[in-house]
């Protein structure tokens, strides 16, 4: 049970959401009736039910400010009410969480406040990159969770761990991988990039990502699914029938926990590692507040208990968390991730997507 | 062609449908099945036809075990209640369809279907579709059609039973004489006797799946076998009678049913209740003046109603209730200078003889 | 001769009591509900297929043709025809096996019947994921019915019969059955029966009789049945992309990718339009196929029928 509950919560883009999130564009909620409440939006489902249940409370308690907990659909549609209220000068929420697409989107409307590290002392325990910025330097997001997406295996048919991603291009594993069915969610070209090419640069251009795509093309005599549904993979996975590929750390640990021959292994080319980022809607007038509510998330003793009790990847520093070293390995890993390349899956969403499709179906 | 059925039965689930018939059919032969609906004589033919199998018994045609045969190896015409006609082929498509699945030429079919419009006298609608006639050219394509596989044996279910009276009672001696001129052996299903009398060699009247009486249309009229034949098979007076070892009293008198009857008694010499049947054109009524005929069986009866029915007068006479009997309505048809002396609510008197009486031996 | 003028007076008061007010009343509650749910969606789908999509953004209120202009493109007409080879496929083979079926339906007892009945209406819950996740695991090496084989000895390993061609069409028949079987009972069961029969006494085989005589006469019911699953089909997205490889990835899997996914609202509603489009023709065309096939064999008839009459 634990696991489709908690593969939900990444499941941004689901697939009512659209609608419902339009049915209640611009409705005010989380407009404040006291001084002392603050609305923050969530992932509908788990996310938002732990959030509301573990974290707020405490928060509460300790600050006075009251939450206003609202469940967002999927970034980018709660992004297009976010952006139309505040054309209106109203914000449905004051703080929200968003997905690293979904902040490059808003930035281009200057959608989020600008963030004042000032009144965020505990920002320094954060590792650095989950400092959201605007190209000028101006911050807009602080790092609220992360996720990793590693390479998995059935225990039963590897019994030998597989150590690099490029385990799924060997000619032995045909007809045995799951692999995401989109680039913007399965970070492939990224992962093909850090395995073979190792360049930096060579995502930012059409024959750079043409090139990544060429290799990437090589491995799929090996897949047996592009999936899109998590519960249709884990399950192949879980009985040995699509023995490899790539899925959430997280849940694949639990999935393991609960005595299912499955492993996940961050390769040596690092895991590829996701998250998302508390942001301010600039139509919000609870500006203290919501730094209050920020910087109360990034102290390690928060991240510690979203670790344990929500199962996401820390954004403070490893040396801060009081989190056991098999706490720690469940959710995440200290070596260097590989970092998707979201400007890419942002500015050539349409080329990309045409070329990546004819790529998977040819 | 003969047709010989033993012991045949029929089941449906629990309930017996047909009840070890037994039946002897002659080449040339035009059989009657007559009896009221749910009489078993439509699943007998289902059964000769091989579109119903039989529970027990078995069936040969000229010592050929029918039973081994499904209903398209027999090579047997038939022709439905509903005529079944092909309501996508024109009149030619359906009369040749047999042929053609004998692989028969186009041509030579054409040639036939053209003989076999002419014989049901119907030229010149071959190429109609079967929606533009009327019921009774409907009728004689459907004939045509069974006929156009020179059949066995021919099977006809109901056939007339969609047509007007007048066209009927045509069809029913054009049917007749078609099956004269061909010399097929036929079986016809009917519950209207009239039409059994008109076209059969010999009727088979049955009830309740079994056959009551077989014999030819006179026999069965004038020698009905019991009271179910005697009532279903034109119109009768049926007068309760009493043996009393080989004397029969008939409403407290005495009445010699003649030699037969009495010799039919003697083969078991009891006392039992009987009937009496006697057809309303042979039942006597005597003249006002006349004197009784010494020894003869006379009752006394009150003339109820008289009817002028055109040839004849029908008298609705009624025999008075008496100390055993309750009173009894009579029919009786006369002829017209008979008949000047009776009137309403006269009494008059009839006699009973042994010519025009059948004793029913149940 | 009198008799057509009077009908001929008669029709236009009739037509104008036709239209009583409680009559309209009556007609307005439908129209009221096909607006809100038809036509103001599909409107919205239309007009939004028209505006400008915004490049890692959102789209803008405009007009541009610009969604239109990338159908041109070979991609997409090999997706469009896989599209329509998967549809059509299903619905042929979801048929060949609904008639048989249904046939013997409608000749069995009354309490089998229904029992069946309930069972084919029972598929209709159904959601389309539950369907594809069940025969998903149903196809796969290790807990298919592939096994089967390998117990029986014919096989020395399962099959892995998911994902495929064969798999996708599997699913797709399994949705599509319920309904093809639901249009065929009727105008089977009206069928009489004894139609069957006259072929079987004439000498054709049960099969064979079949052929010959029940099917031409529920011509329309399987022509109805086909364009109904062929139409459920065309919209499946959930079991291609659960069953099938990414070859068969049809175009609503595709266009609720550029939905859900590329958020590019503009060109996935205009991918729908043109399916619709593409869909609601081949409809049109094949009920119009079906017509003057009927309209021939009437034709005919009454040609020479005429002929007769006046020869005679």
């Amino acid at each position: 049970m634990t696991h489709t509950i908690l593969k939900n919560r990444r499941r941004f883009l689901a697939q009512s959401a659209a609608l419902v999130g339009a049915a209640s564009l611009g409705s005010g909620i989380g407009r404040a009736q006291a001084a002392e409440t603050l609305t923050v939006a969530t992932y509908g489902g788990y996310f938002e039910d732990s959030f509301k249940n573990i974290i707020y409370p405490a928060f509460t308690e300790e600050t006075g400010i009251e939450i206003v907990s609202v469940p967002e659909p999927t970034s980018d549609a709660w992004l297009i009410q976010l952006e139309t209220a505040a054309r209106a000068n109203s914000a449905p929420a004051d703080v929200s969480m968003i997905a690293q697409n979904a902040m490059l989107k808003g930035q281009s409307t200057e959608l989020w406040a600008p963030l004042d590290l000032e009144k965020l002392p505990n920002h320094t325990s954060l590792t650095p990159d989950f400092i959201h910025t605007y190209s000028d330097g101006r911050v807009d997001g602080i790092g609220a969770v992360a996720w990793y997406l590693t390479l998995v295996s059935n225990t039963d048919v590897y019994p030998e761990a597989p150590t690099s991603w490029a385990e799924l291009w060997n000619p032995d594993n045909e007809d045995s991988l799951g692999l995401m069915a989109l680039s913007s969610n399965s970070f492939l070209l990224e992962i093909t990039n850090a395995t073979f090419f190792k360049d930096p640069e060579l995502l930012q251009s059409e024959a750079g990502i043409e090139k990544v795509l060429a290799k990437l093309a090589e491995l799929k005599p090996n897949v047996a699914l592009w999936y899109r549904d998590e519960g249709q993979f884990q399950q192949a996975l879980q009985s040995g029938e699509i023995p490899m590929g790539q899925y959430y750390h997280d849940v694949a640990g639990l999935a393991a926990a609960d005595g299912h021959p499955v492993r996940s292994t961050f390769p040596i080319e690092g895991g590829v590692r996701d998250s998302g980022c508390w942001a301010i809607s600039r139509a919000s007038s609870k500006q203290e507040a919501a730094h209050t509510f920020i910087n109360y998330m990034c102290r390690p003793d928060i991240q510690a208990t979203l670790a344990r009790k929500v199962g996401t990847s820390p954004t403070v520093k490893r040396e801060l968390l009081d989190l056991s070293d098999e706490e720690f390995a469940s959710v995440s890993s200290a070596d260097t991730p590989i970092t998707p390349v979201y400007s890419m899956h942002n500015e050539r969403a349409d080329w990309l997507n045409q070329v990546w499709t004819e790529m998977v179906t040819s | 062609m003969s047709l010989q059925i033993a012991g045949v039965g029929k089941d449906f689930g629990k309930q017996t449908a047909l009840s070890d018939v037994t039946l002897d059919i002659a080449g040339g032969e035009l059989i009657c099945l007559l009896g009221p609906s749910g009489c078993g004589k439509t699943t007998l033919l289902r059964i000769i036809a091989g579109l119903e199998s039989a529970s027990r018994g078995s069936i040969t045609l000229d010592g050929d075990d029918l039973m081994q045969q499904a209903a398209h190896q027999r090579n047997f015409g038939m022709v439905f209640q509903s005529l079944a006609l092909f309501p996508h082929l024109s009149v030619e498509d359906n009369i040749t369809y047999g042929l053609r699945l004998r692989k028969m030429p186009a041509a030579a079919r054409r040639q036939r279907a053209a003989e076999l419009l002419d014989m049901v006298r119907l030229p010149g609608v071959a190429k109609r579709a079967v929606s533009m006639l009327s019921g009774g050219q409907r009728q004689r394509v459907a004939i045509a059609r069974a006929l156009a596989i020179e059949p066995r044996i021919f099977l006809l279910d109901e056939p007339l039973s969609a047509l007007d009276a007048g066209l009927r009672e045509a069809m029913q001696i054009e049917l007749r004489e078609l099956q004269q001129r061909l010399g097929i052996t036929t079986i016809v299903v009917t519950h209207d006797q009239r039409e059994a009398m008109t076209v059969a060699d010999r009727i088979a009247v049955m009830n309740g799946g079994t056959i009551h009486q077989m014999g030819s249309p006179i026999d069965v009229y004038r020698r009905p076998a019991d009271k179910f034949v005697a009532s279903f098979i034109g119109q009768t007076n049926l007068i309760p009678a009493t043996w009393q070892d080989d004397r029969l009293i008939v409403r407290g008198s005495l009445f010699d049913p003649g030699q037969a009857a009495r010799d039919n008694q003697h083969t078991s010499p009891d006392s039992h209740e009987t009937w009496l049947s006697i057809r309303p054109e042979e039942l006597i009524v005597l003249d006002n003046n006349a004197a009784s005929p010494p020894g003869a069986t006379i009752l006394e009866a009150t003339v109820r109603f008289i009817r002028d029915v055109g040839a004849s007068i029908e008298a609705h006479l009624e025999l008075p209730a008496n100390d055993n009997q309750p009173a009894q309505s009579l029919v009786a048809l006369v002829s017209r200078d008979k008949v000047q002396h009776l009137h309403s609510g006269d009494t008059t008197r009839i006699q009973l003889t042994a010519d025009c009486t059948v004793v029913l031996e149940t | 001769m009198s008799a057509p003028v009077l009908n001929a007076q008669q029709t236009p008061a009739a037509a104008v009591e036709g239209f009583s007010r409680s009559e309209t009343v009556t007609l307005a509650w439908p129209m009221i509900m096909l607006s809100v749910f038809f036509v103001i969606p599909f409107g919205t789908m239309l007009a939004v297929s028209f505006f400008e999509r915004v490049p890692g953004g959102f789209f803008e209120p405009g007009f541009t043709l610009d969604s239109y202009a990338r159908f041109i493109d070979p991609f997409f007409f090999k997706s469009l025809g896989m599209t329509m080879m998967i549809a059509g496929s299903a619905s042929l083979l979801c048929l060949i096996l609904a008639v048989p079926f249904t046939w013997t339906l409608t000749r069995m007892r009354h309490h089998h019947r229904v029992l069946w009945l309930v069972a084919l209406l029972s598929i209709l819950s159904l959601s389309e994921v539950i369907i594809g996740f069940s025969w998903s695991l149903l196809l796969s090496r290790s807990t298919g019915i592939g096994n089967i084989l390998v117990w029986l000895g014919i096989e020395n390993r399962a099959p892995k019969l998911s994902p495929g061609l064969g798999a996708v069409l599997t699913g797709l028949c399994y949705l599509g059955f319920p309904y093809a079987v639901l249009v065929l009972f009727p105008q089977l069961s009206r069928l009489d029966p004894t139609l069957h029969e006259a072929a079987r006494m004439l000498g054709a085989s049960p099969r064979r009789a079949f052929m010959n005589v029940v099917l031409p006469n529920i011509a329309k019911a399987l022509v109805a049945a086909f364009i109904m699953v062929f139409v459920f089909t065309l919209g499946a997205y959930l079991i291609p992309q659960l069953l099938g490889k990414p070859q068969q990835w049809t175009l609503p899997v595709l266009i609720a990718d550029q939905a859900l996914f590329q958020s590019n609202l503009p060109f996935a509603a205009a991918m729908s339009i043109f399916l619709l489009g593409v869909s609601l023709s081949l409809v049109v065309c094949v009920g119009w196929l079906g017509r003057s096939s009927q309209a021939r064999i009437e034709d005919q008839s009454t040609t020479q029928s005429t002929t007769q009459s006046a020869a005679s």
